[in-house]
Parts: C-alpha cells; sequence; structure tokens
C-alpha cells in the first residue's frame, strides 16, 4: 500500500548513503512538508550536499526510500523532478554562453514549453538587461541569482537550494532572503535549504531539520526547535530580594524549575506563558519587588550548538572504542 | 523521447560547441591550413601542376586523413566533456532527463558542425584544384562527390569515436592528448610494424583508409592510402567491421560512463 503523503515535498525513510567504509547518510528519516521555506542546518561535512545529490539521482542512494512531490525516486525519477529547481553546492554555467543561452541550454533539455519562461525568469531575478553578457562577466551574486532563474525554469513546485548564500554581501543575502520568502507566501512553492547559516535559516524558513554526521538530530518548526522540541517557558525575573523570591518561586506550583542566573532569577513555568502574570502577582502579593519580567528566547544557535555537542558527547566512546 | 526535444538538446549542444571561439578557430585552421599549403607548396614546386587531380588528391588526403582529423577530435573532444567540464553536467540531470538522452544528443551536434567545417575546406580544396590546374586534368564530378564523401566520412567517425572517448574520460584535456598521440604517433608506428600482421588491420586509420577514393584498387583487396601512406590489404567486409567495431565500443563506453557516474 503506498502510505506516503501528499503534503509532503520530501520523504525519506532510512535513507543511507557509503562511500566505501564511510557512512555519509545514516539512516535519515526526513519530511518536508508542501508550501514552506525548510531548512537544513549542519556543520560542514554532516551530509548536506550528500542528502540533495542522492535526492536528485546525481548519486545513488546505498539504502532507504525517497519520495519527491509523492514521486518514488528513483523509480519515477522523471516525474519527480519535472517541477524542481535545484542548485546543488555553488552554480555553475558554461561560462563562454550569455545568461540567456545557458538558460536555453537547460530550457531545451526539460522541454520546449520550458522556453517560455526564459524572459519571466530573466526578469524575476533582475537579470534582463544583462542576459546578453558572457557569465564569466557576471559576479558571485548575479551568478547566484542566474542559478534561480535556471531553477525557475522548471516552474518549480520545489527548490533545492544548497548553501544559496554564500558568496553574497548583506545586501544580495537580504535580497535572497526576500526572494525565497516571497516564492513561500506568494506562490505556494517549497523550498529546502541547506545551510551551515544558523542565522540564515532561523530568518528564512519556517521549519527545519539539524543533520549532523550523517543522522538527523532533531527536525520540526523554527521556534519548536530552538525551545528544544517541547513547550518550554522560561523567564528572567528580577526582584529587590532574590533569596526570598527564589524560595518563593520553588515552592510555587506555577513553577517547573528556578535558579540564580547573572541576569536574575531564571523560571521555567510549568504552564503557558499567560501564568507569567499570576507568577507576578504572587510576588508582588508576597511583598517582593519586580523590577523585570522577560521572557527567554532561545535562538536556533543555541539548540544547534547543544545538539550538536551532544553528539559530539555521545561518540566519544564509540570513537575510544573504534 | 519527442522528436522536438531531441533536436532541441542537439540544437543546445551545437551553440555549446559552435560558442567556444578556441575549439573553432583551432578546427578552422586545422582544416583549411593544410589546404592552403598543399596549394602553396605545390605551386612553389611547379606552378603548371598545381591544381588538377594530383592538387585535389593530396588536399582531400590532408583533410580527411591527416589534419581534418585533428579538427574531428577538437570538436569531439569538446562535445564529449564539455558539461562536465564547465560542471553543468549535474544541472542537466536534475532536470530529470534520462542521461543518454543527454549524451546521445553530444553526437549529431559534434558530427553537424564538425562536417560544417570539413566541407568549408573541402570547398577551399575544391576550389584550389580547379583554380592551380594549369595543364593537369580536373577531377570528374563522380571523383568530386567520393572526396567529399570519404573526407565527411572519416572525419565523422573520429569525431563520433572522440565524443565516446572524452565522455568516457570527463576530461577534454586527456582525451585530446591521447586521441591526437595516437593519431598522429602511435596509430602510423604501428601501422609500419609489419611484424604485427594481421591485427594492423584493426587500426581504425586502416579501415578508413580502405574507402579512400585515391586508391589503385578499392574494389576489395588491393592496397589503399591510409593517413601516412601505409598500405594494408582488407576485405570491405573487414573495413567496415572495424570502423563500426571502434564507434560501437567508444559510444557504449561513453554512454556507460555518462549513465553511471556522480555528477
Amino acid at each position: 500500500m503506498d502510505s506516503s503523503s501528499p503534503q509532503l515535498a520530501i520523504e525519506t525513510a532510512g535513507l543511507t548513503k557509503r562511500f566505501g567504509e564511510r557512512t555519509a547518510l545514516d539512516g535519515i528519516d526526513l519530511q518536508v512538508p508542501r508550501g514552506c521555506a525548510f531548512g537544513f542546518l549542519g556543520p560542514n561535512g554532516a551530509g548536506k550536499t550528500t542528502i540533495i545529490r542522492t535526492l536528485l539521482g546525481l548519486t545513488p542512494a546505498s539504502a532507504g526510500t525517497m519520495r519527491v512531490l509523492g514521486h518514488p525516486v528513483p523509480a519515477e525519477r522523471a516525474q519527480a523532478l519535472e517541477r524542481v529547481g535545484a542548485i546543488v553546492e555553488e552554480p555553475r554555467f558554461h561560462m563562454h554562453l550569455t545568461g540567456r543561452e545557458n538558460l536555453r541550454v537547460v530550457a531545451a533539455v526539460r522541454g520546449p514549453e520550458t522556453f517560455a519562461r526564459i524572459e519571466p525568469a530573466l526578469a524575476r531575478v533582475g537579470l534582463s538587461e544583462r542576459a546578453e553578457n558572457k557569465v564569466k562577466s557576471y559576479s558571485m551574486g548575479m551568478r547566484q541569482r542566474l542559478g534561480v532563474a535556471r531553477c525557475l525554469l522548471a516552474d518549480p513546485l520545489l527548490l533545492i537550494l544548497d548553501e544559496p548564500t554564500n558568496g553574497l554581501d548583506p545586501a544580495g543575502i537580504q535580497e535572497f532572503r526576500e526572494m525565497i520568502r516571497a516564492m513561500v507566501e506568494h506562490e505556494g512553492r517549497t523550498v529546502f535549504i541547506s545551510s551551515h547559516l544558523l542565522d540564515e535559516v532561523e530568518k528564512t524558513c519556517d521549519a527545519a531539520a539539524i543533520v549532523d554526521r550523517g543522522k538527523i538530530v532533531t527536525q520540526g518548526a523554527i521556534a519548536e526547535l530552538a525551545e528544544g522540541g517541547g513547550a518550554r517557558h522560561e523567564l528572567v525575573v528580577g526582584v529587590d530580594d532574590p533569596e526570598r523570591a527564589l524560595g518563593l518561586l520553588v515552592a510555587s506550583a506555577l513553577v517547573a524549575e528556578a535558579h540564580r542566573a547573572d541576569e536574575g532569577i531564571r523560571v521555567v513555568l510549568a504552564g503557558e506563558l499567560p501564568s507569567a502574570a499570576q507568577l507576578n502577582a504572587e510576588l508582588v502579593r508576597a511583598g517582593v519587588g519586580v523590577t523585570r519580567l522577560e521572557p527567554v528566547r532561545h535562538s536556533l544557535e543555541q539548540r544547534f550548538l547543544a545538539v550538536t555537542s551532544r553528539l559530539d558527547a555521545e561518540l566519544v566512546p564509540e570513537e575510544l572504542k573504534a | 523521447m519527442n522528436p522536438a526535444i531531441a533536436m532541441r538538446m542537439m540544437g543546445a549542444d551545437f551553440l555549446k560547441i559552435r560558442k567556444k571561439l578556441g575549439t573553432m578557430i583551432w578546427a578552422l585552421v586545422l582544416a583549411l591550413g593544410p589546404v592552403v599549403l598543399v596549394f602553396l607548396f605545390r605551386e612553389l614546386h611547379n606552378s603548371a601542376t598545381a591544381g588538377g587531380i594530383e592538387g585535389y588528391e593530396d588536399s582531400v588526403t590532408a583533410v580527411a586523413l591527416i589534419i581534418g582529423p585533428i579538427a574531428a577530435i577538437l570538436i569531439g573532444t569538446d562535445a564529449g566533456a564539455i558539461d562536465n567540464s564547465a560542471g553543468v553536467f549535474r544541472d542537466l540531470v536534475v532536470t530529470g532527463r534520462d542521461r543518454l538522452a543527454i549524451f546521445a544528443a553530444r553526437v549529431p551536434a559534434a558530427l553537424a558542425l564538425c562536417w560544417l567545417i570539413i566541407v568549408f575546406a573541402y570547398l577551399v580544396a575544391i576550389l584550389g584544384t580547379f583554380a592551380f590546374a594549369g595543364t593537369n586534368p580536373t577531377p570528374d564530378s563522380s571523383l568530386l562527390l567520393e572526396g567529399l564523401v570519404f573526407s565527411m566520412f572519416s572525419t565523422g567517425v573520429i569525431c563520433v569515436v572522440a565524443v565516446g572517448f572524452a565522455s568516457l574520460t570527463n576530461s577534454r584535456p586527456a582525451a585530446l592528448t591521447v586521441l591526437i598521440m595516437w593519431h598522429l604517433i602511435a596509430s602510423p608506428i604501428l601501422a609500419n610494424i609489419s611484424s604485427l600482421g594481421s591485427p594492423r588491420k584493426l587500426l581504425l586509420s586502416q579501415a578508413i583508409g580502405h574507402f579512400s577514393p585515391f586508391s589503385s584498387d578499392n574494389g576489395g583487396g588491393g592496397g589503399h592510402h591510409d593517413a601516412h601512406g601505409v598500405v594494408l590489404t582488407m576485405s570491405g567486409g573487414t573495413a567496415v567491421a572495424v570502423v563500426l567495431g571502434w564507434i560501437v565500443v567508444f559510444l557504449a563506453l561513453g554512454a556507460w560512463r555518462t549513465r553511471t557516474m556522480d555528477a
């Protein structure tokens, strides 16, 4: 029976890729929902490019199953990739051809209907005026944009972008981010972005998976990931009498955990964030002056460093055994 | 595959090579240069008989068997390796198009460009043949046609082998070096080692030379010219089999590599 979900743009189960003795992907189970920007986050060498190359049929998988836009790969690779645009590693072109000619080369391979998309794609990425220049005269940013134009030739339901902001200046990164968001929000496309830039993924993506050493460490919505996967609400409480306040907080039914920190008292609420107001009232009623009550915002970076360093720690005994 | 897509893909491959200025200039120089040099040399040697049937034979031999094949190798190796050299092969593969279709489009594109240049060089050879004929007899229309067909056949076969070999190696410099060395040095040396006996018939240049219109006996079994004047006897069937063997083996190897390699 076909158990694939039509809501998923990418779905892998037990996806494994070995290069000789080295395992680059180790039983990857990945679910990328449609209509979102999905970050595939991991340090260099974690397996990000390998999974992209495997999904696109550039290299065969050693084990496991994959579906792209509902089609099993490699069995229905042609249908799966018909509406997929991809930039793998840096975008490469025939340098001796113009931007427009490079798009014509790919359009010829995709099919006759694709030629009508060349001019709109060039316009979309702002390269219409430079389309007759040879690509060797393009800056890195222009090549990235031409790479996106090449993806758009497929009128893609799914864009797969491997480290797309590499080599872009801050203005280019901002422009690129806006373009990705527009594709997701206004055109309903799914964008899968692999990156080692946490800030980039946090600002651009709705959901992400963190990969390290060929394994998915965690995946989910960005906010959930940053919070550690659960509804954990944390506060920093500033008071005039910390010792007394800490005693009250530890005893409170509203508090799951409390401890002194540099910035004040760090409190993990037992319930939802609105219970912070009740906590404030409790402290005030007990005669403690509250000077600060601030929710702690976790960044993806903190979570990323936590999960990847945890993996390091887990791996040490294995490595020592080896 | 849809014939319209096949034509578009072939056109795209044609564009890629045609726009490579270096390849095009060198191919033209290599195809035309020898023709010009043949007539120049013959004119300096004896202006009364520079052209005519002898000038035609020398210039067509240069185009079809000696330097024309180098132009064919230049174009064929470019067609075979250009996508990989530029790093865009993976971008073609991610379109979902079958890899064999991507490989197959290279062959007619390379042939079309190769023949365009060879026909141009051949027309210059005909011009020289008649312009410098002097007192020499000129070739009849039948020989003119045979010369054209032979030039296209010889360079076409070598061009196709070059596409396959470059697709196999995925390195244009490597394929170019090996094929030029083979054509100019190794193959003629092997053809001249008489102790090797009949296995020399497996040399592509020997099999192609069998079809030369300038042999004294091209009905089968007689002596024929190859690129360097070596004469080997072989039947027409053997020559056809050897030529087909080279084409099939190198196309199969190129297709296999294109289909199986990590892009």
